[in-house]
């Protein structure tokens, strides 16, 4: 019984996590006895498996959100709740979501009927649930494999597809490279301080002078393991695998990738670099301004060359990271703050991208990948969803009237306060190139006749109540983003 | 340097007999067996295939499947063994981490068996 009472507190913290665990277990369970039941005719569970993801998701958001204890750290320190993680695994939860909810026609439609791929993105969201909450560099390095390994299969998810096969492996290499060099990283820092704790490094790192011998091979370590973060994130020169993976991959997965890892990425990394390792940042902070600068120049700049959209939406993800690290690298409460803004409203906007297109299909180009092509002139055939891009892509793009600009403008002024003038104006400037790639998709939207009129598909109500929910949070976002930045001044209060 | 000696000389004296015992056992079946060599004989024998052949050409998926399920089966069974002869130090928590973990291998196993990973035809 001393069991019980010992854990019951780690226990309570981790009931989220344990009941989505539960769950899986017990859907596997149940997709086994019903698929292969001869009784029942082998059915096809894609639809009622959505709706369970769906029900399992909201109830773990409940439980999440129904945790009353501020701040813990459980299981000898492995693992920590405070307010970052409780609003970081919400928006990754109630994002995934939202996810499930629209790619489920999709999934339907390009006839992916393995109820493993419900079971494997439920994986990759208790892995970043982990991945938010982690306080160890193991424990880290467990979570990070975890959803890294559910999305390597979630890639390659189309078997008949070439494309996807290829994307799956090309995933799957490059990324067991970055989890190689992750592992290199803490193994440097482990040989030279003799723990993997967040807590007892950053006691470690208090008070010391960097000019103590073990220092450089710490130094060395976080280089490292910023390597592998880089790569996680997609930020150039890391970034070769996401357009292709991007491309490959069944639209379904890649509207997972796109939107919701990244946020846990962010979250636990910073942690790392901006509280654990705070006094030795000199090092990580010129890094990652290299990385912001090569990521918005790469994804400014080869997006303009982009025919295909999926490809062109991965390099506009990039430039994207790009300005997030910018944030980043500003180092203060104001850069935090606008980096989660910047984050929650891109992943706004990428729900309304990738929601536009899937409902973008034709009779005929239903099985292709999409093209600049297939927008032109939505505005005569469906002006609505022409409506929702305009929106989309000036938010992007950083127009006033939405809420896109709001983020980007408190990033350069956070970038600004912290006197890296150079960058935030090389930034600023390349803000202005990639605005045109998002500008001419608006073009052909509105001003390119097409030659013969082509009738859509009747968007689905997933799409359009996604849509219309997203485009009406943009323009309200502008008018009034109180409660997302007090909700992001939350998440990076804990962090300083 | 004493220390030194004392501590690596035992893996010196292990390191000459393994080499002396593993050449006189290869050296006198070499040199005493009888020895009537043909094709069949001396070529490689790799678990039923010719090891050196073109690597493009068709191949049964289900060996890897087959490969890939026991050593993942294989692997957890490692985690066993420590967990056994340690058990006595552990308290209720480690017996109840094991019998967690065996429950979703469990699970695990029983996905495999029902979708029919395990069956050859």
């Amino acid at each position: 019984m001393d069991f019980l009472l010992l854990h019951q507190n780690h226990f309570k913290m981790f009931l989220p996590e344990v009941f989505l665990a539960t769950a899986i277990l017990m859907l596997t369970l149940y997709a086994t006895f019903t698929v292969s039941s001869h009784f029942l005719g082998h059915p096809v569970l894609t639809q009622n498996f959505s709706k369970m993801c769906l029900l399992i998701l909201f109830l773990t958001l409940i439980l999440v959100h129904n945790n009353t204890i501020p701040f813990m750290l459980t299981y000898q320190s492995t693992f920590i709740f405070d307010s970052l993680t409780t609003n970081a695994k919400e928006i990754v939860i109630f994002f995934s979501m939202v996810c499930i909810y629209i790619f489920e026609d999709s999934l339907l439609k390009q006839k992916i009927n393995n109820f493993e791929y419900f079971i494997l993105l439920l994986c990759a969201v208790l892995g970043l649930m982990l991945l938010i909450s982690s306080y160890d560099l193991i424990s880290l390095y467990l979570a990070i494999e975890l959803q890294s390994l559910c999305l390597y299969v979630l890639a390659a998810a189309k078997k008949d597809s070439t494309f996807s096969t290829e994307a799956g492996l090309k995933y799957f290499i490059l990324g067991s490279f970055s989890s190689a060099l992750l592992l290199f990283g803490i193994s440097l820092i482990y040989g030279s301080t003799g723990t993997t704790n967040f807590e007892d490094l950053s006691l470690l790192f208090a008070y010391t002078s960097s000019d103590i011998s073990i220092i450089k091979s710490v130094d060395i370590g976080l280089i490292f393991i910023a390597a592998a973060f880089f790569f996680k994130i997609a930020a150039a020169p890391l970034h070769m695998w996401s357009p292709d993976v991007y491309e490959g991959a069944p639209v379904s997965s890649t509207i997972f990738f796109a939107v919701i890892p990244k946020i846990a990425m962010f979250s636990v990394f910073l942690r790392l670099f901006q509280t654990v390792f705070s006094n030795l940042q000199d090092v990580i902070l010129l890094i990652v301004i290299f990385f912001s600068l090569v990521s918005v120049v790469v994804g400014s700049f080869v997006a303009l060359k982009q025919k295909k959209i999926k490809r062109l939406l991965a390099y506009s993800s990039i430039s994207h990271v790009g300005y997030m690290l910018l944030a980043f690298s500003a180092n203060s409460i104001e850069g935090t703050q606008a980096l989660f803004f910047y984050l929650v409203i891109y992943m706004i906007t990428s729900l309304i991208l990738w929601s536009i297109l899937l409902s973008v299909n034709t009779k005929d180009n239903s099985d292709r990948s999409k093209t600049l092509v297939d927008f032109s002139f939505l505005s005569a055939t469906n002006p609505l969803l022409a409506l929702t891009g305009l929106i989309a892509f000036f938010s992007l793009a950083g127009v006033p009237p939405l809420a896109g600009f709001y983020a980007k403008m408190s990033i350069f002024l956070a970038t600004i306060s912290s006197s890296l003038i150079f960058a935030s104006v090389f930034a600023i400037l390349t803000s202005v190139i990639s605005s045109y790639y998002y500008i001419r998709i608006i073009k052909s939207l509105y001003f390119e006749k097409r030659d013969n009129t082509t009738f859509f598909v009747p968007v689905t109500r997933s799409c359009s109540l996604t849509m219309g929910v997203s485009s009406f949070l943009l323009i309200h976002f502008f008018v009034n983003p109180t409660l997302l930045s007090l909700l992001a001044e939350k998440m990076a209060l804990c962090l300083f | 340097m004493d220390f030194f000696i004392l501590e690596y000389t035992p893996i010196l004296f292990l390191l000459l007999i393994s080499i002396g015992l593993a050449s006189v056992i290869l050296g006198a079946s070499y040199f005493l067996g009888i020895q009537k060599p043909d094709t069949e004989k001396v070529s490689v024998y790799e678990c039923g295939f010719d090891p050196y052949e073109d690597s493009r050409n068709a191949f049964d998926v289900r060996f890897y499947l087959v490969a890939i399920l026991f050593i993942i089966f294989d692997l957890e069974a490692m985690f066993l063994f420590p967990w056994a002869v340690s058990l006595g130090h552990l308290s209720s928590m480690g017996f109840w981490t094991m019998v967690d973990f065996l429950a979703e291998l469990t699970v695990g196993f029983i996905y495999v068996w029902k979708i029919g990973a395990l069956e050859w035809e």
